[in-house]
């Protein structure tokens, strides 16, 4: 019945912020018609994209995420009037920061996708998860996280000199 | 040798302050006046608070008057009583945090008397206080300033502003250059300056704009950025400082001169206030705006980025 499950040697994982009015009745219609979609992505549902922080992002990438996936509705189409428009400036500016900051825009999606777009939703999961797949896993914040003590330069010429000097 | 930057009317400016504090206090219009004041260390300065008008000319204004005052002004610091009107003492840079406070209702423009100051320029935070301004010993802010003289204030001294040569835009070159560098470059180069971070807040205590009673970076539960100085809540910090900054620094770089890292910290900002430029041709302005580019939008905003 379900088709020969493909083997891989790296499963990324997703994480989708969507908003409930919108991409997450369009990911159950994605469900109740017995779409295929990646198991890859775990699906976070908030009301509103406006209510979906920048900071929520950085701990899914720093908690071990491989890529993330924002998704809500369409302009004009927000249940809250124009959280979706305030979310648009907010991750434009978000992704120029990432991106400043030094990290891969292609692990973060943003996306459009309304309650009938079953199909949407499934093609932008697929799209992301196998672009993740291919780019291996988000090494960087997961460095970062195993690294204990500030590592500001400590072996410096002046601090040799002073230990040689004891 | 560089060429020194003509300061000779600071001199001027000192002495219309002092005169200008004393009448206001003495005349019952401020509470208190918020200026600078000599240091303990030779040319240091430090911010004063002046309640007496038989104290006013504590009051001067030197190449080391860095410290940006609107920041006692705001609700989270609450050393300045809230009682009549209050003098306070602005440079350009400092009276655009200003009007971006007001912008966001914290402060009431009725509530203040501005003493406006025509400023060439002041020292950066690396040079000793009694150096001479030159193009080397000048904050790199100022080599990018747009706003010498202050409009819009109740007062400002009668003098002639000195052209200055043009000086090399510090910012907008290191920005262009980080630009140019691989992601992974960027990472590294940004790693290395986090991992330096102590965690000290320096850089939030002296942002006007830092006003939150409760910063969602020490609350717990849910902890948002981890609160120790390692590595990854550094990096966390800092993003999200840049974040919440977006669309409202108005560029005094105080938190890069308070760094006791050196953190090139204004680096970010200059960075989000050029890229909210180029999206929502927004700049930090010496006008009153309600709204910010990140609290306003429009139905034709740029979703290029978004499938």
């Amino acid at each position: 019945m379900h088709p020969e499950k493909q083997k891989n040697d790296f499963e990324p994982k997703i994480i989708a912020f969507v908003c409930t009015w919108c991409t997450y009745a369009g990911a159950d219609l994605a469900g109740t018609s017995r779409m295929q979609y990646p198991a890859n992505v775990r699906v976070l549902k908030f009301p509103c994209t406006g209510r979906i922080d920048p900071v929520f992002i950085l701990k899914a990438f720093q908690q071990g995420a491989d890529g993330v996936l924002v998704s809500g509705c369409h302009p004009g189409d927000c249940h809250y009037i124009a959280g979706n428009f305030h979310a648009r400036r907010r991750f434009a500016a978000f992704r120029k920061l990432l991106e400043f900051i030094g990290v891969d825009l292609d692990r973060l999606q943003f996306s459009w996708v309304s309650a009938a777009e079953g199909g949407k939703w499934v093609e932008v999961v697929t799209d992301l998860t196998e672009k993740v797949r291919a780019m291996g896993p988000m090494a960087e914040f997961k460095e970062l996280a195993m690294e204990e003590q500030w590592s500001g330069a400590i072996n410096t010429s002046e601090l040799k000199e002073a230990y040689e000097a004891i | 040798m560089t060429q020194p930057i003509d300061t000779s009317i600071y001199a001027a400016i000192t002495e219309a302050i002092q005169a200008e504090a004393k009448r206001l206090l003495s005349e019952g219009q401020v509470s208190v006046v918020i200026g600078y004041a000599a240091g303990r260390r030779k040319g240091s300065v430090q911010p004063v608070v002046v309640s007496d008008a038989a104290i006013a000319d504590k009051l001067i204004f030197t190449p080391a008057s860095v410290n940006n005052l609107a920041v006692y002004l705001t609700k989270a610091k609450k050393e300045i009583p809230k009682s009549g009107k209050i003098g306070v003492v602005v440079k350009g840079c400092d009276l655009k945090a200003l009007v971006g406070l007001m912008g966001e209702s914290q402060l009431k423009r009725e509530e203040l008397y501005l003493i406006g100051v025509p400023c060439a320029g002041v020292l950066a935070s690396t040079v000793q206080p009694d150096t001479v301004l030159t193009a080397d010993t000048i904050a790199s802010k100022c080599c990018e300033c747009d706003a010498h003289l202050p409009t819009g204030c109740d007062f400002v001294p009668n003098v002639t502003l000195p052209t200055r040569p043009q000086l090399e835009w510090k910012y907008a070159a290191e920005i262009a250059r980080l630009e140019a560098l691989t992601p992974a470059e960027r990472w590294s180069f940004w790693k290395e300056q986090f991992a330096k971070c102590i965690k000290c807040y320096a850089c939030r205590q002296v942002c006007p704009f830092c006003f939150c009673e409760q910063c969602l970076c020490d609350r717990n539960k849910p902890q948002m950025v981890e609160s120790t100085p390692r590595p990854a809540g550094n990096t966390a910090w800092h993003i999200v400082r840049a974040m919440h900054l977006a669309g409202r620094c108005a560029g005094c770089a105080e938190c890069e001169r308070v760094c006791p890292m050196d953190i090139p910290l204004n680096l970010l900002n200059r960075k989000m206030a050029k890229e909210l430029k180029e999206l929502y041709d927004y700049e930090a302005s010496l006008e009153v705006n309600e709204k910010g580019p990140l609290t306003s939008y429009t139905d034709k905003d740029d979703q290029s980025f978004i499938k």
